[in-house]
């Protein structure tokens, strides 16, 4: 354990849940740490901001930043009560001159500021995802590390875990699983003797009692499964033929002497809501001319575009007013094009 | 010839070209996304106009369902697989070609 | 032989070719993620290649394999590119 009195502590926040104990325990720390005497402890809460901020304009990021280090700051003060002269609170905004994109950049930014402001403990959240990108904390943490500074992971409590494997469930997820591994085992066996059947039916129940809470994240409606599948006939034609003429734009593409392409990647948001259906619409994306999804983080859409053709084919939006036909219903079809939100948008601000 | 045969022979003759195609194009096109594009879509299509011909083959029964029970697994694997490729070359950082010139 | 199984056996020739066009990018790379691309190919590729021949000579016990096969192919696509990207850990 390193003694946290007396020194100067450096706290990266972002969006987490367990960002509140996080403040928490260091708080605690700093005033435990104060009780041995000594100048106050230093503790500064820093926010990286990912983007390339120019003077007088601020990004969204670094509005949602600021807004963030205030209420941490709320916090700590909280958490510092009676022991004002313990513990002094700092919060500041890395503003770097480049795009913060690896761990590696996060890394350096932080070692920087720790640098100039004679930092020596980096006290990391341990659900600290900076700006929602990729970099894991552990490659994080040992990147500043390797740079001469001391880490440490707050112990804290998650108070609520991000992407967890084994849910709660209830007995018709139990049934519906049982049942689809015992039709399937079935209808890969192809007969109905009673050997075949007592074996698909051990077999069912292995699977379901395994993986009842693993595969299935919701409980079932079995009314509204019904209704998606009775709409989804009339989607799957319409996508056949959409991926059919598909594959005779790319078959000429790319047996065409010149190969006429012109690649670009273009973002979007969609306007679907469930992960089941954000994952058909980006099936579907991907099947449909020209358009391949590279990335999705809820709503948003990372697609990379073969031609032009394909960008304005994408934003006229059909996918996905058939995708919503298919889970929302006919009603909710009805909407805007991701064209047109675009536009709306830009008379707004 | 019977009508059943030329359906095969029609899904089976597209099957085909549109897998070589999607082959073409894997070897032709400049960058990996691009030829995500080309893996796809042309295996995709050529693997499900294939298999119904199979399937169309077997003259129904159980054979039948089973080979549209691939048809749709495949429907559903394949463009999630490329998906999954290219969002980790993406987070790698791989960077897509563009055209040299500007329109 | 009938003619539809003339015609399965036909078709598969055009697999086959393909799936050595596609080894091509697996040997050729030049990145990690395109090789993988290319040997999905060539898996999918195979499966509707065991599918024919399973056709052409009406052997419905083939079909279970490229059924497995199928699954085994998605996996080891799904299986790479999660590693590649969670070099930290593998999950």
């Amino acid at each position: 354990m390193v003694e946290v009195a007396s020194k100067r502590v450096l706290v990266p926040v972002s969006e987490s849940p367990s960002l509140r104990n996080t403040v928490a325990y260091v708080v605690q720390r700093a005033v435990e740490g104060f009780q041995d005497g000594g100048r106050p402890t230093e503790v500064h809460f820093v926010y990286p901001v990912s983007q390339r901020v120019t003077f007088g304009e601020e990004s969204a990021e670094s509005i949602a930043a600021g807004e963030l280090l205030d209420i941490v700051s709320v916090w700590a003060e909280e958490d510092v009560g009676e022991n004002a002269d313990a513990v002094e609170v700092k919060t500041s905004l890395i503003r770097s001159r480049d795009y913060l994109f690896s761990h590696r950049d996060y890394a350096n930014a932080l070692e920087v500021y720790a640098r100039s402001n004679d930092i020596g403990l980096v006290v990391f959240d341990p659900e600290y995802y900076p700006a929602g990108t990729t970099p894991l904390l552990p490659t994080l943490e040992a990147e500043v590390r390797r740079a001469g500074v001391e880490v440490e992971e707050a112990p804290v409590q998650r108070e609520r875990r991000g992407p967890v494997l084994v849910r709660r469930g209830n007995v018709g997820q139990f049934l519906a699983l049982f049942g689809l591994s015992f039709l399937f085992y079935v209808l890969l066996s192809g007969s109905v003797e009673p050997t075949g059947v007592v074996t698909g039916a051990i077999t069912g129940a292995v699977v379901a009692v395994s993986l009842w809470r693993v595969s299935l994240t919701a409980p079932i409606h079995p009314v509204r499964t019904a209704r998606r599948l009775w709409r989804m006939l009339f989607y799957v034609p319409y996508l056949l033929w959409e991926i059919f003429k598909a594959n005779l734009e790319i078959a000429y593409i790319v047996l065409h002497p010149d190969l006429p392409i012109d690649p670009q990647v273009v973002d979007f948001d969609a306007a679907v809501w469930s992960p089941l259906a954000a994952t058909a619409l980006a099936n579907s994306i991907t099947l449909t001319p020209g358009t391949l999804t590279v990335d999705i983080t809820p709503q948003h859409f990372t697609i990379h575009t073969l031609t032009r053709k394909a960008r304005t084919g994408l934003m006229a939006g059909g996918l996905e007013r058939g995708v919503r036909f298919v889970f929302y219903g006919l009603a909710a079809s009805r909407t805007a094009s991701p064209a047109e939100r675009l536009e709306q948008r830009g008379e707004d601000s | 010839m019977a009508l059943r045969e030329i359906a095969v022979l029609l899904f089976a003759t597209g099957g085909s070209f549109f897998a070589l195609s999607a082959a073409v194009g894997l070897v032709r096109l400049p960058d990996l996304y691009t030829r995500a594009h080309s893996a796809s879509k042309g295996d995709t299509l050529g693997g499900l106009l294939t298999l119904t011909a199979v399937a169309i083959a077997f003259g129904g029964g159980l054979s039948t369902f089973k080979t549209f029970l691939l048809i749709v697994f495949m429907f559903l694997t394949n463009p999630t697989a490329v998906h999954a490729i290219v969002r980790a070359a993406h987070d790698q950082g791989i960077e897509p070609w563009t055209a040299e010139e500007e329109p | 032989m009938t003619l539809a199984a003339d015609i399965l056996i036909a078709a598969a020739a055009p697999f086959l070719i393909a799936s050595f066009v596609a080894f091509y990018r697996v040997f050729k790379g030049p990145t990690m993620p395109d090789r993988v691309i290319g040997f999905n190919v060539v898996g999918s590729n195979v499966v509707v290649l065991i599918a024919l021949l399973a056709g052409a000579f009406d052997e419905p016990g083939a079909l279970d394999i490229a059924i497995v096969y199928a699954l085994l192919n998605f996996l080891l696509s799904i299986a790479i590119s999660k590693f590649t990207v969670e070099r930290g850990g593998v999950l």
